[in-house]
């Protein structure tokens, strides 16, 4: 039942994680025309738009990420499955989210202490707009943490399914 | 280990991590962070988060999602369909004019999408059963969408340019250029073979057949299909004028052709542009990982002394350059028939570069090959995604038919290579001519 209720909310929180990278990019297509518009009909400098849609680009990646995963969207080859018996494939796809859990568990940690290093040491962005890094660097450990929750949902979906069939 | 052992070793295992089933990004990490921690130790993944966000904050990515957004507004709304109904109503007079309509199709489709399996949806969707109707063969039709898409790497914009672009440091402006002659180059030799193939084995229904269109007709058709044209040119001109940077003239693009799309499509419920935008981020975020994790990927190469290793080897082997050159595109034909191009691109091309240049070639020129040999890997078993791009459209046509289809045009590219390592300035002339000659 925890385990359900667990794995739904993780699917919530990814779906949610979907909508709000889509935005980015959405917002992404608004600022660059603004970008443009500033820069080559006005004719003024550009401040903030090429730092922001960058950061908004990095942010909708990796916080888009969990999405995509819960999905299915990230390309995969699964050449070798093929060639498997139904039991091989799952003890394929097993060892295979503990290889995702292994690499969101080190970029997490290591993105929860890049992000901390930059909160402690008031880290600015080395342009105009001098951005306090630790707002970029967050969406390390959110989308992470997040792509790892579905890693471990879709396990727990795995072996479920394996308890449900002997 | 010396780091030849070691990138023997890493080339092992990364086969068979990607093939696992595992998604590519994810794959590509696991493969970096396992080897430097029992290389290099703990320590050295601290820098991994850095490392990832630094691959990723970058403006020129940016017009990655930006042409993306673009690709799928078009895909969306019946832009295609208007398209090839164009092309049909101009070409119905020559013989097995609607296979040329449909490559035509493919061709310009691809200047507006960037993206293969979209351009292979788009066309297909109207071309396949069309010409099934008209009595072309199953296999012909197939084959021929199957192969016209491809072209959607090759023609600008085009996605896996610009990731070839930044895997590099070239121009994307220049890469775009580059794929122009050879892309018009290959749809010629697909329609060669498409007539051919019509005249020899076709129906003679097929022959016979007359459709004919008023040149009433054939106006009409044309408004639709104007302001898309328009917007192609218009992306051609300001990137290549120097005007503005690539992801600039994509994000206005993306924009412009959301506002078309809105107004003569009138998709403009919530619902669709949010399915527009669902499946850019969904391509976007997919593409966008790859780059990233590769960037980890390459990291540990390159402190394992794996790249600059494997670089002096094959200087020091010594052998003719087109040896080399025909050793490369058997390495990047085999590896097309595995991974998706994106992939290829991010892991070779970094390491290739060196050698290529160092061999008196020219990075552009390059670019074009390493794509072409991409594109065949896209109508190539077993992860050729444009065969299952027709298999969805059609279900009906098995995949050996597909396949049979697509063969000769997959000989088509093949001989594209060739044309291209007896003649570079089909690749080269044109960004030589427009934006001078590259100075390497």
């Amino acid at each position: 039942m925890i385990l359900s209720r667990f794995i739904a909310g993780v699917r919530k929180a990814s779906e949610a994680a979907g909508i709000l990278a889509a935005a980015m990019i959405g917002v992404s297509v608004l600022i660059v025309c603004h970008l443009v518009f500033t820069r080559y009909v006005l004719r003024s400098p550009t401040v903030w738009q090429t730092e922001l849609v960058t950061y908004l680009l990095v942010g909708a990646t990796l916080i888009g990420s969990p999405y995509v995963l819960k999905i299915g969207g990230h390309v995969s080859v699964d050449l070798l499955p093929h060639y498997l018996s139904a039991d091989g494939k799952k003890r394929l796809a097993f060892i295979g989210s503990l290889a995702g859990i292994f690499f969101c568990g080190v970029l997490l940690w290591s993105g929860l202490d890049l992000w901390h290093e930059a909160w402690a040491g008031r880290w600015l962005s080395e342009t105009v707009w001098a951005v306090p890094l630790f707002v970029p660097y967050a969406a390390l450990p959110l989308g992470f943490g997040l792509m790892l929750l579905q890693y471990v949902a879709d396990l727990a979906v795995l072996l479920r399914g394996e308890a449900e069939t002997p | 280990m010396s780091p030849l052992v070691t990138g023997v070793l890493i080339g092992v295992v990364t086969v068979v991590v990607l093939l696992s089933g595992v998604p590519v990004a994810v794959g590509l990490g696991v493969v970096a962070i396992s080897f430097l921690l029992i290389f290099e130790g703990p320590s050295s993944l601290t820098l991994m988060a850095e490392l990832f966000f630094g691959k990723l904050d970058d403006f020129t990515l940016l017009a990655i999602p930006m042409f993306i957004v673009m690709g799928a507004a078009i895909a969306a709304s019946q832009a295609g369909a208007d398209l090839y109904d164009a092309l049909d109503r101009w070409l119905s007079k020559i013989p097995g004019g609607l296979v040329i309509s449909n490559l035509g199709g493919c061709a310009l489709f691809s200047a507006l999408s960037g993206s293969s399996p979209a351009t292979c949806a788009a066309i297909g969707k109207m071309g396949i059963p069309a010409m099934r109707e008209r009595g072309f063969s199953d296999s012909l039709a197939a084959g021929a969408i199957a192969a016209g898409g491809t072209l959607g790497i090759l023609i600008p914009p085009s996605i896996t340019m610009i990731v070839y672009g930044i895997a590099t440091e070239t121009s994307i402006g220049r890469l775009f250029l580059a794929g122009v002659v050879p892309g018009l180059m290959l749809t010629t030799l697909f329609m060669m073979w498409a007539l051919f193939a019509t005249w020899r084995f076709g129906s003679a229904a097929v022959r016979e057949r007359n459709v004919s269109y008023s040149w009433k007709e054939r106006f009409q058709a044309l408004p639709k299909v104007l302001p898309f044209l328009t917007i192609i040119l218009a992306v051609v001109c300001v990137l290549y004028g120097g005007v503005a940077t690539p992801s600039e003239t994509a994000g206005v693009g993306a924009f412009l052709v959301i506002v078309l799309v809105m107004v003569i499509y009138r998709v403009w419920q919530p619902s669709a542009l949010w399915k527009i935008m669902k499946d850019s981020t969904r391509e976007s975020v997919m593409i966008l990982f790859i780059i990233a994790a590769s960037g980890l990927f390459s990291f540990m190469l390159s402190s394992l002394y794996v790249t600059q290793s494997l670089a002096e080897l094959i200087v020091s082997l010594d052998a003719g350059r087109w040896v080399l050159m025909f050793f490369i595109n058997i390495f990047l034909l085999v590896s097309g028939f595995f991974l998706p191009p994106v992939a290829v691109i991010l892991m070779a091309a970094p390491i290739l570069l060196p050698i290529i240049t160092e061999a008196g070639f020219d990075p552009y020129w390059f670019a074009v090959v390493l794509t072409v040999n991409m594109e065949i890997g896209l109508i190539t078993p077993p992860v050729g995604l444009n065969l299952y791009v027709i298999n969805s459209i059609v279900p009906d046509i098995g995949l050996p038919q597909v396949l049979k289809g697509a063969l000769p045009f997959m000989l088509c590219m093949v001989l594209g290579i060739i044309l291209l390592c007896i003649f570079p300035q089909l690749a080269t002339w044109l960004p030589n001519a427009l934006m001078g000659v590259s100075q390497p």
